[in-house]
């Protein structure tokens, strides 16, 4: 087990660096750090701090190698955009505030997908089946930005005003630190369903089959023939099994939650990772760019080989040699 | 259709189409069995079965029914539409929906639906070539790993493999930024990114497949790699790339949409369901409409798609008993 997770890890660290590799050089290319000085009234010496500050006068390789370096020791450099604060410093804070988002989302997600998915393999072909396949087909199709602004509709125009209270922010974050318990929790509902609402949909339909496979199996009716109750032979013996493949599901989408979501975090002005990335991407700082790519990559290689492993913990069967 | 002769089982008959040359004139008991009771056991091609198991999966029948009425309002509606795509109606701007303008105007007094019928007609000629071109590449790609293995298996394999560590999204708003400004780079740019989903499950099934008899057949024939690779075993494998493909679809749709949203996918002028949306959610307090109805189309056309793929599934898969 042990030289597997080393193996594991060492042919992680190639991918990533080759997917980082490509990354940086699409970021270095289609972004150009100069273009914004050309609008600007600014002198020479201004060109050749940018200059500097990426080494642009040197091949995107060689800027690779720099920019990795110092950035595994957690100097990622600083981002122009954002007053040349360091930008690990930044990225830092913005996970924290993206993790607000994605912790609590992750809990309600786990919970829901376990419920109806196994409510609905249980109850096969019942009203309820029925229902829930509904809903996972209506959240697989429906895109994160149009359930965020059908929120914002809803709960910023038509029911904006229940009984002379307003019931969930739309907009921005507020912590309890400034605006005390009930606004942060008023703030961080919808942002939260937004996110809850697409995964818990691939997930419960995922439920649904892997307990379904779990419940037609030899085992379980040799379980029900000998005399056990219905009800412990679906929660002891089946969804025991049935949740090993939601476990290694569910640390993938962790590590996609806390990477952020660029598209429920623009909508909501939520300041985490994703806003971050598309701001450092439409500022055109390189800096910032790669840094959060960089976090995000890293998630999702590191829950990705999480995954893996807890699936061969969970799952006595597989073995590594 | 034709009587079957005596030498099928009624099984035969339901899961495979070439049972006859098979097992030819042994009659089975089952078939002997169901003659005496009358019943009418009758032949039918692949085509058949799958249409007549297609036709069953309600859901998925008025799935294609309504994206083909869709398609055809994109397709017919801008030609219909008295109001031309770019046409001010400045009596009007920024109207909500009323009996001149269904859908409303935009801020400078376009018809908004006309706009929202063209771009509904580029969003879905977008998610067209995705779904061709990705499963071109994925199909080629996938099929030279599985069949060949070895050192071009583990090049495919970690190329597919570093192409899922990468957020598609990440990639699609660096370069989106720049480069994908008109609906065939956009195209282009999400088939390049998505080619890894098909190419996956292709070099599944050929792995499988090509261990099987009827390619060892091929090969004492002397079939070369490519016909025994795309005449032999890739009919085999039709079934999960169609369904694969129209998934892909909803996909396509889907990041398109959002890339546009976020404002890197494609420009106006050309619009596509995604930037009608951008365009339009300054105004999400005074005209919400502006927003849902497109966010509709959207959602309407992704859930036909995932329908109709759910539907070719089971249709698709010869093992199937339904129908």
């Amino acid at each position: 087990m042990f030289a597997y997770v080393v193996r594991r890890i060492l042919s992680t660290i190639p991918l990533l660096l080759v997917g980082t590799f490509i990354v940086f050089t699409l970021t270095a290319i289609s972004g150009d750090p100069l273009a914004r000085l050309a609008t600007a009234d600014v002198d020479e010496a201004a060109y050749e701090r940018i200059i500097e500050l990426y080494n642009l006068d040197q091949p995107i390789p060689v800027r690779y190698v720099n920019w990795m370096s110092s950035a595994i020791q957690g100097d990622m450099g600083p981002a122009p955009s954002q007053g040349s604060q360091p930008t690990f410093n930044i990225v830092m804070d913005r996970a924290g505030n993206t993790a607000r988002l994605a912790i609590p989302a992750f809990f309600f997600i786990a919970i829901t997908a376990i419920t109806l998915g196994v409510y609905s393999a249980v109850k096969q072909y019942s009203k309820l089946d029925y229902f829930v396949t509904g809903f996972s087909f209506l959240g697989i199709s429906l895109p994160t930005f149009v359930f965020g602004l059908l929120l914002q509709v809803v709960f910023g125009l038509w029911f904006f005003d229940w009984f002379g209270v307003r019931p969930f922010y739309v907009l921005g974050m507020r912590t309890v630190a400034s605006h005390g318990w009930l606004d942060m929790v008023r703030s961080h509902v919808l942002p939260i369903v937004t996110l809850w609402l697409v995964i818990t949909a691939s997930e419960s339909r995922f439920q649904r089959a892997a307990m379904l496979e779990v419940i037609n199996s030899d085992y379980i009716r040799t379980a029900r023939a000998k005399g056990l109750p219905r009800r412990k032979v679906i929660l002891k013996h089946g969804l025991r099994n049935a949740l090993i493949p939601l476990v290694t599901i569910w640390a993938i989408d962790l590590g996609l939650l806390l990477g952020g979501s660029v598209v429920t975090e623009t909508i909501f002005a939520w300041p985490g990772l994703g806003r971050l990335l598309l701001d450092g991407i439409f500022q055109q700082d390189l800096n910032l760019t790669m840094g959060v790519i960089m976090v995000i990559s890293l998630l999702v290689v590191v829950f990705n080989l999480l995954a893996d492993l807890l699936y061969g913990v969970l799952d006595p069967r597989i073995r590594y040699e | 259709m034709s009587e079957t002769p005596s030498g099928m089982s009624p099984e035969d008959v339901v899961d495979d189409a070439r049972p006859a040359s098979i097992a030819p004139d042994v009659p089975s008991d089952a078939a002997v069995l169901a003659e005496r009771e009358g019943m009418n056991i009758t032949s039918r091609s692949f085509g058949r079965q799958t249409w007549d198991r297609f036709r069953r999966h309600r859901l998925a029948l008025i799935a294609a029914i309504v994206l083909a009425l869709l398609a055809t309002a994109f397709i017919v509606g801008p030609w219909l539409s008295p109001y031309g795509f770019s046409e001010r109606d400045v009596l009007n701007m920024r109207s909500g929906p009323t009996a001149e303008h269904p859908f409303g105007t935009d801020t400078i007094g376009r018809d908004l639906m006309v706009r929202t019928f063209l771009g509904g007609r580029f969003s879905l000629r977008i998610a067209l070539i995705v779904a061709l071109l990705t499963t071109f590449i994925g199909t080629v790609i996938g099929a030279i790993g599985g069949y060949f293995g070895g050192t071009v298996d583990t090049i495919v394999n970690q190329t597919i493999n570093l192409f899922l560590i990468i957020p598609a999204l990440v990639v699609l708003l660096v370069v989106g930024v720049r480069f994908a400004a008109s609906p065939n780079s956009i195209a282009f740019l999400l088939a390049v990114l998505l080619w890894p989903t098909i190419a996956r499950v292709v070099r599944g099934l050929f792995l499988q497949y090509k261990e099987q008899e009827f390619v060892l057949a091929a090969k004492a024939a002397g079939a070369r790699a490519p016909r025994i690779m795309f005449r032999h075993i890739l009919p085999n494998t039709f079934g999960p790339i169609v369904v694969n493909a129209t998934l892909l679809i909803g996909v396509a749709i889907i990041l398109e949409s959002t890339l546009s949203f976020l404002g890197v996918g494609v420009q106006p002028p050309t619009p596509t369901l995604g930037n009608l949306i951008e365009q339009a959610k300054g105004q999400l307090d005074s005209k919400p409409s502006a927003v849902l109805i497109p966010g509709g189309f959207i959602v309407a056309i992704t859930l036909c798609v995932n329908f109709l793929g759910d539907g070719l599934r089971d249709a698709l898969d010869p093992t199937s008993r339904k129908g």
